[in-house]
């Protein structure tokens, strides 16, 4: 019993939560792009790549002009950059968007690890200017959350507002009514005359930028101004499959990630008792029954349609 | 007629994306510092200077080969297995733990029971997608790249675990094979080993099968017009599942090739990201399988030249940027050739239509 009380106060303890803060950022802005493409009808799997690349800029950033701030703007510039690749080539040339974010995130594994290599040697970089944690006093008077909270870098609250925007952008204004028209109804759409290729190309780039934050926050944020060979370390799929848990609605991907990140934190936690890599599989089993769920229910309610219309 | 109209409006397609891949490739290499016709020069040795490099391609090749397959295997009938490199990966150390388990055990009866294990550990992990697929309706794609990760961190967990090598200086590994069990080596030095014939034999098979049978051709309309196919009369969700399930049963097998002819035991370094390299290629070459197995022998002699380039300072990632803008150019044509004719079209029509006033 004691042993078992153990685990349970480790599981749910103030740094299980803030670690599970930490991990969930960087995969939580991701998400937050990634919604916009799927309410565009674009499947993105090209997360990962935009992801990799933003964080490998960063620090390029910060290392050539001896400031983050400067990392940050050369990611955003990237991931600008990138989100319009893709639209040229998803939405202008019409090519298999799967096909590109396949290519597109091995063309970033590539790209990143060549020209780490040119820049900072086969081990990759670290100790550069980084984003600051910001301490805020008037946070610890809270018990439990205040300690959760406080000493977070700088995204961890940039997120919050961008997932808020991000919300009312998507379900409170035209344009984010536009999008979701444009992956739903784009002859609807066009007919209304908005050009459904014009939201997503918007949608595109609003992917790429949050990914290249994402990536900023986890090389310049999370890890200090470090730079490793394939760091992203699968996050993109991750937020993927946030996206689909949360039927791409901004919010609801943000909880998806911050689940994501307390299975990753008490897979960290819980070493001794259990195998981290065991409590990763956790969020991803729970993802597919999450889909399975969702499909079915679907396939229910138009059954129960069919009937009523006939 | 029609057929070589197609392929060589292909081979100029892919002669072009390849040429501009290399353009591409030396802009970067001329950005970086590097003479780019040294490292093309470098690459070229690195693939075909040694005997144990030829090897190393050939057995790049297979990996490739049988990966890409079993894409086109599934994309025949219409569902996408992204989740090779789960598969791959299951395949690889349950073939290992039977070889570690049964040590000592006559070979002639471990290494089939070995193979067995791969197959039944992928093909069943396969099953999920596929049963999902067609029973339900749920996005393989999605599913089985989730199911990757699942995979992945099973494995790890077995390495790290319960299936852990009793040599403390390996952190993640099963049992080392008994020497007996090893596939002969067929180029010193080299990682090519005589799973390679194998290899050959289903690559033959699924290319026989896909191009040369009624089954091959019922697959392919299943996959291209599933209503049609279902109203003759065929059973397209069993093709559907049997497919995804021999598909997975490939890149099992191709773990255990890893694992019994190259790496002597499970390790992540079985297969690095390989199943994707796979899927690219079955990608550029649109999922024919002769395409394929001729696209995996180029793409393997880049991978393995490639690691000759760092002889001259050069870092041999450049590999990958160039296989992935031959995906991008590949991808981009079609569209791109069509916004031009259109553009073409357009301007008769207006050409026409003044004539006429």
């Amino acid at each position: 019993m004691s042993e078992f009380e153990k685990i349970l106060s480790t599981v749910f303890s103030v740094g299980t939560l803030q670690q599970m803060l930490r991990s969930a950022t960087p995969v939580a802005l991701a998400a937050i792009g990634g919604s916009m493409t799927e309410h565009a009808g674009i499947m993105n799997i090209g997360m990962d790549g935009m992801i990799l690349m933003g964080a490998f800029f960063g620090v390029l950033g910060s290392f050539l002009a001896h400031t983050a701030l400067a990392g940050v703007g050369l990611a955003l510039l990237m991931g600008v950059l990138v989100g319009m690749f893709f639209a040229l080539l998803v939405v202008r040339y019409k090519s298999d968007e799967f096909i590109i974010g396949c290519a597109l995130n091995t063309f970033a594994v590539g790209l990143t690890s060549y020209l780490s290599r040119s820049y900072f040697g086969t081990t990759g970089t670290k100790g550069n200017p980084a984003l600051p944690a910001l301490h805020l006093p008037f946070l610890n008077k809270i018990p439990i959350l205040g300690p959760m909270l406080n000493d977070q870098s700088l995204f961890v609250y940039l997120t919050w507002l961008i997932m808020l925007l991000a919300w009312l952008f998507v379900y409170k204004t035209p344009y984010g009514f536009w999008l979701r028209a444009s992956g739903e109804k784009p002859d609807t759409l066009r007919t209304a005359g908005i050009s459904p290729k014009r939201m997503k190309w918007i949608a595109s780039i609003l992917c790429g930028v949050l990914c290249a934050l994402a990536g900023a926050h986890l090389s310049l944020g999370h890890l200090n101004g470090t730079f490793a060979e394939n760091m992203s370390n699968s996050r993109g799929y991750i937020a993927f499959a946030c996206v689909i848990f949360a039927a791409a609605n901004p919010a609801k991907a943000y909880l998806a990630a911050l689940m994501f990140g307390f299975f990753e934190a008490i897979g960290l936690r819980l070493q001794g008792y259990v195998s981290a890599d065991l409590t990763n599989i956790i969020p991803y089993v729970i993802t597919i029954i999450m889909m399975v769920y969702v499909v079915v229910r679907k396939q229910q309610r138009k059954k129960k349609a069919a009937p009523a219309s006939a | 007629m029609i057929k070589q109209k197609i392929n060589v409006k292909y081979l100029i397609s892919l002669g072009v994306s390849v040429l501009l891949a290399f353009l591409v490739g030396a802009v970067i290499l001329l950005c970086t510092g590097h003479s780019p016709l040294e490292a093309y020069g470098a690459m070229f040795s690195g693939a075909f200077s040694a005997s144990r490099h030829i090897g190393d391609v050939l057995e790049y090749a297979m990996v490739l080969g049988i990966c890409g397959l079993a894409c086109d295997l599934g994309s025949r009938v219409g569902i996408f297995n992204v989740g090779g490199e789960g598969q791959l990966l299951l395949g690889a150390i349950a073939a290992a733990q039977v070889g570690a388990a049964l040590n000592g055990v006559s070979a002639w009866i471990v290494i089939p029971l070995a193979a067995l294990a791969a197959i039944a550990a992928a093909a069943l992990f396969a099953l999920i997608p596929g049963v999902l697929k067609v029973k339900l309706k749920v996005n393989e794609v999605i599913t089985t790249i989730m199911l990757n990760t699942v995979a992945a961190s099973l494995c790890q967990y077995l390495a790290k675990g319960p299936w852990k090598s009793s040599n403390k200086n390996l952190i993640a590994a099963t049992e080392q094979l008994n020497v007996r069990y090893w596939f002969g080596g067929l180029m010193r030095g080299s990682n090519l080993s005589t799973a390679i014939f194998a290899a050959a034999i289903i690559a033959f098979l699924v290319w026989y099968v896909m191009q040369k049978t009624t089954i091959g051709y019922e697959m392919k309309l299943t996959g291209q017009n599933p209503r049609f196919a279902r109203f003759s009369g065929m059973r397209i969700d069993r093709k559907i599942i049997v497919c995804m399930a021999i598909s997975g049963a490939m890149c099992g097998l191709v773990g255990m090739f890893r694992v019994y002819g190259a790496e002597h035991l499970y390790r992540s370094s079985v297969s690095n990201d390989y199943y994707f390299e796979g899927l690219m290629v079955a990608m550029i070459a649109r999922y024919q399988p002769l395409a394929t197995i001729l696209l995996s022998l180029f793409f393997a002699v880049l991978k393995i030249g490639a690691e000759g380039l760092q002889q001259v300072g050069v870092p041999n990632q450049i590999y990958l940027i160039i296989q992935t803008v031959i995906i991008f150019f590949m991808a981009a044509q079609g569209g791109f050739l069509e916004a031009l004719t259109q553009r073409r079209d357009l301007k008769q029509i207006l050409k026409a239509g003044k004539g006429a006033k």
